[in-house]
């Protein structure tokens, strides 16, 4: 009969596909299986951490988190952040200041080789901030409005100018990483962007290095995943465990990275996931999840040019009926609630600044005054929150909750990081509020005003509030002229008082970081510090928490806890 | 009129010959009514809408609250009640609004068969069906701000030359038949022989089409906003619901496993229901 | 009509709806509000900066130039820069194709295998519990999206029984295959290389797998009622009463009228898998084109969302027409007529 021959095709092939399966999970029970005597390879000393993502790691391209972790483990820079809000000579060992606050010389480390073996030289120094400058993307910005020209005085020494006094100028260093001159102009295409330096080397900076740092690129995938490798001739010299490789991969669902974490495929991981996913990590064998106040805030961003946010009345309300304590005890706890714009943290904070708190009462008062009072049915408030930061969903429905008792309505939008980007380049398409981390680029005051209320960064999704106001503008650039650290402080306090009568934003808090780590296998400064009951504080400066040569793994204990569970 | 009485005795009793059908018959209707009246039967109808209870956040299923409660403390099971609205109104709605357009433009492409018209109208259904629904809909529903509506548009800007491309068919052939080539003789207008002769004749395929599609349009939708692109917070979508849930996942499985559970559901009902009316048209065709 | 000349008939149409494919995707993407160059380089950048960026894209020039150029690009292979990864979309597809391409392939093999075989053991035991089964099974399959499939199958087999890699498409500490054809799996089988082939089909499977167990109900279903059909069909019982041997009724009418109808079916889903891939991939992180082309809706990035449309287009065309063919081959009737 032919249709038992039929039916004998489709039990082969049910049985062929149910085999294979069987075979799958064999084989994997098998591999694991294989404990006995356990010996390292070189690619078990790897740290695994996760990002959002895209990361550019050009120098004169990447601006955000994942592309600074990227560029300080690939590139060195004149001077290192300190943990206390200092910096710490690093390619530079020594640098002076001219007495009109406008030269600065450095004085370079002799034997600092690039990953190519070339040796660094202030040439090298000077070209990668001429780079930097007429690419005018990544972190020109710090430095545009500020540095006249940069010039090699000498082998180990390098001139830079400035057009006018910028005193935060040596904070904000960290930011120009070095590049090889030499790989960089053998790497360019021509015809470019650039004129006689074509493409500036961009196509291929995108998926290689030219650094000195002790990473190197090893394997670099634009969508998904960047893998660098120990550079062995790295003039700081290495511990023995320290990481072979350093892996930065794209973030994605907390299921997923629960599961990679839980299987140790994930050292350490990114900072966006819901206090849920952590409190799992944290019940896992030789794992810890560390909070750390890293200087960054959150912010609901009140666009002050677009009704009904436009009236000053209209957002005090908001920032009164505001639930602070239930965002940082249900939402995510660990952290404080702001004082202002500037995170406590960061040198320049006015501690005895005023601050809104919840207030029923004064909500209805100054809601009031307002000139939209009796309309607030017309005048719905737009509000976006981004996708790749799930724990900011709870933020918004509780603002929307808030906002719902004195009568207002909002509208809430979850969008990718990317469409909330492109939302705030135009005043038209901007919401009413935006719900948006913000960190200091360098660890002062000055970072955070010049680039959240200064009229030049509006329009951007560090600042969607379009405050565009001359007084304060002219304010933050005297302060930022300030060579005298005392003088400029000061300066930066009255600056706070100004912008928190505005009430341009409602500072939620000054976020408490956490990351969950193999604490088992892995020594990580941060984490290390917290373990031994140190002030939970990071360093302030984007990304740099994530310095992978400072960190040790111990494969051998990896091996324990696989083997163990 | 007794015949016609006949027909529709004879069409109920073909449908309820399938005991499938009928339990998508009573799934559908049960979907509907809950829907309609989400807000009686929804045990805790606040939790539809902008509602905050960290004190009852992320609690698993218990007798208060079947489908256990999400991040911010909402009942789920009320969540999904609300959520069944849009997915309905995603799945008629668009089956409503692209039915006539597709079925207009496929009429009049078919009765003017082998013209320009025919040629220009069905090229540019050829255009769109080259690209899988889903994906020309992920596409369209990328621009604008994300809304019911707008997903809805895009996933019925994708959809309705499918319905253009199957009237069409059935038109070009009926068009040949002796009835409509005796009433182009005795000189019907247009407008008659379209609509009274044609038309008629290519509906029972079209009603098929329907009662399958509506499923489909229903995964599609939740598609599109499990990736963000639906309807927006507060108001409950089964997409998102399963999205944001799966976030907490494995620890709080029933965030995201519910509106799943849910979603699978809808679909399979409307499938069962579709079924039942297939096998109920296509011996009434002939 | 012979094999040649209907294939060059086919192929012609297809040129002229791919021409058409492509205003409709440059119409789609070139009506994004906002400005795309400012987009890319965001706020920071000077607007000298940004407007070399826009003549280097041509967005300076009005809209048919910009197609004229845009086409003039396509036609050499050149789709544009990508706003999201800053360099060439070609770049970007040829270093994310293979990846979906072999994911979708196997996904395809499983639908295909496991929807033939379901289907056959299912019309074989037509009205047992066996039948009953797959028949719920199927009927469940269809109902369940492919990002519901991903997500049950990441909890199930990636954590619960924790037996299948659930992110990316090679474990960390194995080195890929040298290039050849970009797709690891069949890279390493040419190289010989036979762990590395193991590790990147493990890495296949779950994506697979939520790829295709919905294409694979429906085409179990559809053989299955469609085998069961014949299989009382009026000119099986004349052929059986004229004493046709069982064997040959059944290989020469009943299989394979049965797969006709399901095999066009069964090679759209095939090619609609590309769709489903922009979700499924997302779910397992898996670095494929697909999940790029997710990102580039999401981020508006409209080079890469032409060309990637675009290319599933072709592919999807190119499928149709095989799949035309292959209905031919088994169905005489059929003699290659034109479609339509």
């Amino acid at each position: 009969m032919y249709t038992k021959r039929l039916g004998r095709v489709g039990v082969v092939l049910v049985v062929f596909l149910i085999s294979a399966l069987l075979l799958t999970f064999w084989s994997s029970s098998t591999s694991t299986s294989k404990t006995g005597a356990y010996t390292a390879q070189p690619t078990d000393y790897t740290i695994h951490t996760t990002e959002d993502w895209p990361t550019y790691i050009d120098p004169a391209v990447g601006n955000d988190f994942s592309d600074s972790i990227a560029l300080l483990n690939l590139y060195d820079s004149l001077v290192f952040p300190t943990v206390q809000g200092t910096v710490k000579p690093s390619l530079a060992v020594k640098w002076g200041l001219s007495k009109n606050g406008l030269v600065y010389t450095f004085t370079l480390r002799h034997g600092v080789k690039f990953h190519n073996g070339d040796e660094l030289t202030g040439e090298d120094v000077a070209f990668s901030m001429e780079r930097l400058l007429t690419i005018k993307q990544g972190f020109a910005y710090l430095f545009s409005p500020y540095v006249k020209n940069a010039k090699a005085t000498g082998k180990y020494t390098v001139v830079i100018t400035l057009k006018k006094s910028f005193g935060p100028f040596i904070s904000a260093l960290p930011r120009l990483y070095i590049l090889n001159k030499r790989t960089v102009m053998a790497h360019i295409v021509k015809p470019g962007t650039y004129g006689a330096f074509g493409d500036y080397a961009t196509k291929w900076l995108l998926t290689h290095d030219a650094g000195s740092g002790p990473y190197t690129v090893q394997k670099y995938n634009v969508i998904s995943d960047l893998l660098a490798a120990k550079f062995a001739k790295y003039w700081g010299g290495w511990s023995p465990n320290a990481p072979n490789f350093f892996e930065e991969s794209a973030s994605s669902q907390p299921a997923s990275e629960y599961a990679a974490f839980a299987t140790r495929d994930l050292d350490i991981t990114d900072e966006l996931l819901p206090l849920e996913t952590y409190q799992s990590m944290a019940k896992l064998t030789g794992a810890t999840v560390v909070t750390f106040l890293n200087g960054h805030n959150l912010n609901i961003m009140l666009h002050t040019k677009k009704p009904p946010t436009d009236d000053v009345h209209f957002r005090k309300a908001l920032a009164y009926v505001f639930d602070y304590n239930a965002v940082i005890s249900s939402i995510y706890p660990g952290s404080v609630q702001s004082k202002g714009p500037v995170p406590a943290t960061l040198l320049g904070f006015d501690p005895n600044l005023f601050h809104y708190h919840t207030n029923l009462q004064k909500a209805k008062a100054e809601l009031a005054q307002s000139k939209y009072a009796n309309k607030l049915d017309q005048y719905p408030v737009t509000l976006s929150w981004c996708a790749e930061a799930p724990a900011e969903e709870k933020v918004a429905l509780l603002f929307q909750a808030n906002a719902a008792e004195i009568g207002i309505k909002v509208q809430i939008t979850k969008k990718p990081f990317g469409s909330m980007e492109a939302d705030a380049t135009n005043i038209k398409t901007t919401p009413n509020a935006s719900i948006v981390f913000v960190a200091p680029d360098y660890p002062e005051a000055g970072a955070m005003l010049s680039v959240r209320y200064s009229s030049a960064s509006a329009g951007s999704w560090e600042q969607c509030e379009w405050l565009q106001n001359s007084a304060i503008d002219k304010m933050i650039n005297d302060a930022l002229a300030t060579a005298d650290q005392a003088a400029r402080l000061k300066k930066y306090y009255a600056i706070q008082a100004k912008i928190v009568d505005l009430c341009p934003t409602i500072w939620v808090m000054d976020q408490a970081e956490k990351r969950a780590y193999q604490s088992a296998y892995v020594d990580w400064p941060v984490g290390d510090a917290i373990k031994a009951g140190k002030t939970a504080v990071g360093s302030s400066v984007m990304g740099y928490n994530l310095y992978a040569h400072d960190m040790k793994v111990y494969p051998q204990k990896r091996a324990e806890l696989l083997s163990g569970s | 009129m007794e015949i016609f009485l006949d027909s529709i005795k004879n069409s109920i009793y073909k449908f309820s010959r399938n005991k499938v059908s009928i339990i998508g018959f009573f799934m559908v209707a049960m979907v509907i009514i809950v829907a309609i009246f989400a807000p009686l039967l929804a045990p805790y109808p606040k939790a539809a809408g902008a509602f905050i209870d960290f004190s009852n956040a992320s609690k698993p299923p218990s007798r208060a609250h079947f489908f256990g409660t999400d991040v911010v403390g909402r009942d789920i099971l009320s969540r999904v009640m609300f959520a069944f609205r849009g997915a309905l109104i995603m799945g008629l709605g668009v089956i409503a609004a692209i039915v006539p357009f597709g079925v207009l433009v496929g009429l009049f492409a078919g009765y003017y068969y082998g013209t320009w018209i025919d040629t220009v109208v069905m090229r540019i259904t050829d255009i769109f069906v080259t690209l899988p629904a889903l994906l020309l809909a992920l596409a369209v529903a990328s621009f604008g701000r994300p809304s019911l509506f707008n997903s809805m548009m895009a996933v019925a800007f994708a959809w309705w030359p499918f319905y253009a491309r199957l009237t069409y068919s059935m038109a070009s052939s009926v068009r040949n038949e002796t009835f409509v080539k005796a009433a182009q003789t005795i000189g019907a207008h247009k407008a008659h022989i379209i609509f009274k002769e044609i038309l008629p004749n290519c509906l029972a395929p079209i009603f098929t089409k329907m009662a399958l599609e509506i499923g489909w349009v229903i995964l599609v939708g939740a598609t599109l906003s499990f990736v963000g692109l639906g309807e927006q917070p507060p108001t409950a979508a089964l997409g998102t619901m399963v999205s944001d849930g799966a976030q907490y996942l494995p620890a709080q499985w029933w965030i995201s496993l519910f509106p799943a559970l849910a979603i699978c559901f809808m679909i399979l009902a409307f499938n069962l229901l579709g079924d039942g009316v297939k096998s109920m048209l296509s011996t009434e065709v002939l | 009509m012979s094999l040649p000349s209907w294939l060059a008939k086919r192929l012609g149409e297809a040129v002229i709806v791919l021409v058409g494919l492509s205003i409709l995707l440059f119409c789609i993407t070139r009506i994004l509000p906002g400005d795309p160059a400012r987009i890319a380089l965001g706020p920071r950048v000077p607007e000298s900066a940004v407007e070399d960026l826009r003549k280097q894209m041509n967005l300076d020039k009005p809209l048919p130039t910009q197609y004229f150029l845009w086409v003039k690009g396509v036609l050499r292979g050149d789709f544009g820069m990508s706003l999201l990864s800053r360099r060439a979309v070609v770049t970007d597809i040829k270093a994310y194709f293979p990846a979906t391409l072999e994911e979708v392939i196997l996904a395809a093999i499983l639908q295909f295998a496991g929807g033939i075989g379901l289907g056959i053991l299912a019309a074989k035991y037509a009205d047992t519990w066996l039948d009953g089964i797959v028949r719920v099974v199927a009927y469940l399959g269809i109902a369940t999206p492919s990002f519901v499939w991903g997500i049950v199958l990441l909890l199930l087999l990636g954590y619960w029984i924790p037996i299948l890699p659930i992110q990316g498409r090679i474990s960390p500490n194995v080195t890929p295959p040298p290039h050849i054809t970009g797709m690891f799996t069949v890279d390493s089988l040419l190289t010989g290389k036979l762990g590395v082939l193991w590790d990147s089909l493990k890495h296949l499977i779950l994506p697979a797998l939520a790829l295709a167990l919905a294409p694979m109900s429906q085409a179990a279903r559809l053989l299955r009622s469609s085998m069961c059909d014949d299989m009382e069909a009026d000119h099986v019982y004349a052929m059986r009463a004229y004493g046709v041997p069982e064997n040959r009724i059944l290989t020469k009418y009943l299989a394979r009228l049965a797969f006709i109808p399901a095999i066009s079916v069964m090679s759209l889903d095939a090619g609609s898998l590309f769709a489903s891939a922009f979700v499924v991939e997302s779910v397992f992180n898996f670095p494929g084109l697909s999940r790029f082309g997710m990102q580039a809706i999401l981020n508006k990035d409209l080079n890469s969302i032409a060309g990637i449309l675009l290319l599933v287009g072709v592919l999807f065309v190119l499928i149709i027409i095989l799949a035309d063919l292959i209905v031919a081959y088994l169905d005489p009737r059929t003699r290659l007529q034109q479609r339509g």
